[in-house]
């Protein structure tokens, strides 16, 4: 609350017009998670705040897969060293998976940002998902039969 | 979404300049270029992946191929490089994303320096695996 007191302070001093606020009740907890930095004292304008949707009806999936893909690629992250320092076939299956789901995922954010219309979009996902599943059974496969993903690195440096 | 694209690609409305003109910024630049590097190495794991499938022939031999060759060192290490490059610098800026995601280094003044960090940190770090 102390921060929706300073900020119409500010604006009452300069004889500015009301702050307009989106939401009527403004709860301080996450205000203050979203407001890291403080305006600028004599600052007058209007300051959209988004607060979570935690009270919302609507459905959590988005949110689930925005933090999906962060565990995701910290997976991967961890992957890298490990295939280096520690490789086996326990991280070349892990590789395989860690790998085709980060790229779907991010395949799919660009799918989403340039394809509009509606049909295309759900044709581009299709096929997407067809080269994702088949990148997947191609690496495990390679895995299976060949020398494995990290043994493949190795030989290839050693060019 | 769908009835805004819908009436906008059918009014076929003329588009102004946006990327043709408006000035390019450091951060700008790298994000479109962990787009590009993401799509890349994405491309990369596909090709990989959908080779051991189809392909004839096991991995060894496709290695025999590239030794018989006989590519000089120089073009060797070159093309080390630029396998890693791509890693390398989707790899760090990735985590300045993450650092982003958890609320870390978002000032303008931080952004350049962050992003000076990664595009030197790729380079050394490419240089370092092409040299393995």
């Amino acid at each position: 609350m102390a921060c929706v007191w300073r900020l119409s302070a500010l604006c009452g001093a300069r004889g500015g017009r009301a702050l307009f606020l989106r939401t009527p009740v403004v709860r301080p907890a996450q205000l203050s998670a979203f407001l890291q930095d403080q305006p600028a004292p004599g600052w007058c304008g209007i300051q959209h705040i988004h607060l979570s949707p935690s009270h919302h009806s609507g459905s959590k999936a988005a949110s689930l897969h925005w933090t999906g893909e962060r565990v995701v690629s910290v997976l991967l992250l961890g992957l890298l060293p490990a295939a280096y320092l520690n490789p086996s076939s326990a991280v070349d299956y892990s590789l395989a998976a860690v790998l085709s789901l980060h790229s779907h995922w991010g395949l799919g954010q660009v799918v989403t940002d340039y394809v509009h219309n509606d049909t295309m979009q759900k044709t581009a996902k299709a096929g997407l998902l067809a080269l994702s599943a088949l990148t997947f059974a191609g690496l495990c496969y390679f895995n299976y039969h060949d020398v494995g993903i990290c043994k493949a690195v190795a030989m290839l440096w050693k060019l | 979404m769908e009835r805004f694209w819908n009436k906008n690609t059918g009014s076929n409305r003329p588009l102004s300049p946006h990327i043709t003109i408006y000035s390019w910024s450091l951060p700008m630049a790298m994000s479109i270029g962990h787009r590009g590097t993401g799509v890349a190495l994405s491309a990369g794991v596909s090709l990989f992946g959908l080779s051991a499938l189809l392909l004839p022939g096991n991995f060894e031999s496709h290695l025999e191929l590239v030794k018989s060759l006989s590519l000089g060192p120089v073009l060797i290490h070159s093309a080390k490089f630029a396998l890693a490059f791509p890693l390398t610098y989707h790899t760090w800026n990735g985590v300045r994303h993450l650092m982003w995601d958890l609320g870390k280094g978002l000032k303008i003044p931080q952004l350049t320096q962050s992003g000076v960090a990664v595009l030197v940190l790729s380079v050394l770090s490419s240089l370092g695996l092409a040299a393995m």
